[in-house]
């Protein structure tokens, strides 16, 4: 008589509803294990800030300046960039505006044509047939918010590897134009290792006046192809074979440098290393030398008889550089 | 022993690592105290955001603002928190004291920035120490700097900065020489021999040398390996920033 019916039908039931609960809980956490096991679900708004980062700034007009600096000389620098579109190729200048006059002339990449790098950012995975991690099993990306840069909106991105195998990045996108205005490399043990940032950006400049600016006299032309347009599938190195390298990194490409060293390219689409392998007499340098974010580690290699001189030069960490060198074989 | 008569003792060593001038005894003492203590780590960072603001520097402590946020991304973070291996904090600090500049780099760090978020700015501020470090290992090794001197056209403001930044306390260091070579024509940038050298830790050692060979030689490199870079990370021509340019003849 003193306990309400209703209540008293709660009270029956109440240690069923219990146990759902937790059962509808036990399921609910085997689910997010689930989830966590094949990497973090990423947010689709990560995944179009990277598609857009590694798609739209190829097809634009624009000039802007930037400050940079790295770890090894605490001097700001500055430098311009020009980009524009010209029958459907790309051209871009990169000039130094400190010290004496100098730049980066790049020509000839074909609108359209994506590297490898950008295929990995826009979560083409399935396109290049390969057996890779995709971006984020690699990064734990985070939206740290909008942020003001170079007097434009933006997003700030935090890529956190996932793994002791690459540093990690700020990286600061225009919202309009999927530019980084802003990055920071930040190294495992905090330490920031090279950062840059956009003090202004023009998306409409004069086309007439970036063609006709004179060349800095200290010139140097950049490669603006390495490997076949869009390519489907990846393709293996020849001669040599990398017997280990961090999970996502793929093989871009090969070429012959300085005429006598062999160059294998690789990319997990944010993070890039290069090996060269070159035939060597003598004393071999075998050690790590570094400026700013760039690291190269030296070894030394007998294949069939001979020397060779190996160096593994990115910016990855350091340990990453000597696993790789250490599992270099010749085929 | 006491909380009330430490704390002093470290505000002063924090006071001095600010200048530059702390023992490796205390600096030992000081980023063991930072992991128990976060009342240390707040004291830290407002010397450092004093000591900005007084020389009008704000803009560079970026990297304080950057440490709280990424500590706030951390206390809302629960996945990745791989506790084992962050157990021993000494070798890190053992490391950086007996070998200088090379330690970051031949130690594998197991921690994770973001977990030792707080350490962020001593970690900056040992990094920019350790710099002053080697410059001034480069104008103590005799031979080398005359040879660089021969090979120089302006030796005297190679000399000069370098004295002058082994003399200046950490925290003015970097914005000191930038805000010079912006105003001044004895910038780093008119010297890219000073630029481009790149020094070398030979395997089984524990200091880094200078060797043109290597240097050189790792400077191509570089400038081929960015060829990937550029087209494959992302960011358009920027990592050509890496590349120092001069006339190779």
């Amino acid at each position: 008589m003193s306990i309400p019916s209703s209540l008293r039908v709660f009270l029956l039931l109440s240690p069923l509803l219990f146990s759902f609960h937790c059962q509808a809980q036990e399921s609910g956490s085997g689910v997010s294990a689930q989830a966590a096991s094949s990497g973090v679900v990423q947010s689709p708004e990560v995944v179009k800030l990277l598609q857009k980062m590694a798609s739209v700034p190829h097809t634009l007009n624009y000039q802007g300046s930037f400050t940079y600096q790295h770890k090894d000389n605490p001097s700001l620098q500055s430098f311009r960039i020009l980009h524009w579109v010209e029958d459907g190729v790309e051209h871009e200048r990169l000039q130094h505006l400190n010290g004496p006059e100098r730049e980066f002339l790049r020509s000839g990449k074909a609108i359209g044509c994506e590297s490898v790098g950008d295929q990995l950012l826009q979560g083409k995975i399935s396109q290049l047939g390969a057996n890779l991690a995709r971006m984020d099993q690699l990064y734990k990306f985070e939206i740290r918010g909008p942020e003001r840069v170079a007097g434009r909106e933006a997003t700030a991105l935090l890529a956190l590897p996932l793994d002791n195998y690459r540093h990690s990045s700020l990286l600061t996108i225009d919202n309009e134009t999927g530019l980084v205005l802003k990055s920071w490399l930040v190294d495992e043990s905090a330490r920031p290792l090279e950062r840059y940032q956009f003090i202004d950006l023009d998306l409409s400049p004069d086309l007439k006046s970036l063609q006709q600016q004179p060349a800095a006299k200290l010139q140097r032309s950049a490669a603006s192809k390495l490997t076949d347009c869009n390519p489907s599938s990846l393709k293996q190195p020849e001669r040599w074979q990398l017997a280990w390298v961090p999970p996502g990194f793929a093989f871009v490409g090969q070429r012959q440098v300085r005429e006598q060293i062999d160059m294998l390219m690789y990319t997990d689409g944010l993070t890039t290393f290069s090996v060269f392998i070159e035939e060597a007499a003598g004393a071999i340098p075998e050690g790590v030398a570094q400026r700013g974010a760039t690291l190269a580690v030296m070894d030394a290699l007998r294949f069939q008889g001979k020397s060779y001189r190996i160096t593994v030069v990115g910016e990855i960490p350091v340990i990453t550089a000597q696993k790789i060198a250490q599992n270099i074989g010749g085929i | 022993m006491t909380e009330q008569i430490q704390s002093p003792v470290l505000a002063e060593s924090l006071s001095a690592l600010m200048d530059n001038q702390v023992s490796e005894l205390e600096l030992q003492r000081l980023l063991k105290a930072l992991d128990a203590d976060p009342e240390i780590k707040s004291t830290w960072s407002r010397y450092q955001l004093a000591s900005a603001g007084l020389k009008g520097n704000l803009e560079v402590m970026a990297s304080g603002d950057f440490a709280s946020r990424i500590s706030a991304a951390i206390d809302a973070e629960e996945t990745y928190s791989q506790k084992p291996e962050i157990v021993d904090q000494a070798p890190p600090v053992q490391s950086i004291t007996n070998n200088g500049v090379i330690a970051g780099n031949v130690v594998a760090m197991p921690m994770r920035w973001w977990q030792q978020a707080g350490r962020v700015a001593v970690a900056a501020s040992v990094a920019g120490a350790l710099i002053v470090g080697v410059q001034q290992y480069q104008s103590g090794g005799a031979p080398q700097t005359a040879e660089v001197a021969a090979n120089t056209s302006v030796v005297k403001p190679v000399a000069t900065v370098e004295t002058k930044a082994a003399n200046l306390p950490s925290g003015i260091n970097a914005p000191a020489l930038s805000a010079r070579t912006v105003a001044v024509q004895s910038g780093y940038e008119s010297r890219p021999q000073e630029n481009r050298r790149v020094m070398f830790v030979p395997r089984q050692e524990a200091a880094p040398i200078y060797n043109e060979d290597i240097s050189t030689y790792v400077n191509q490199l570089i400038q081929e390996h960015t060829d990937n870079a550029s087209l494959n990370s992302g960011q358009g021509m920027l990592p050509y920033t890496r590349v120092i340019l001069i006339d190779e003849e």
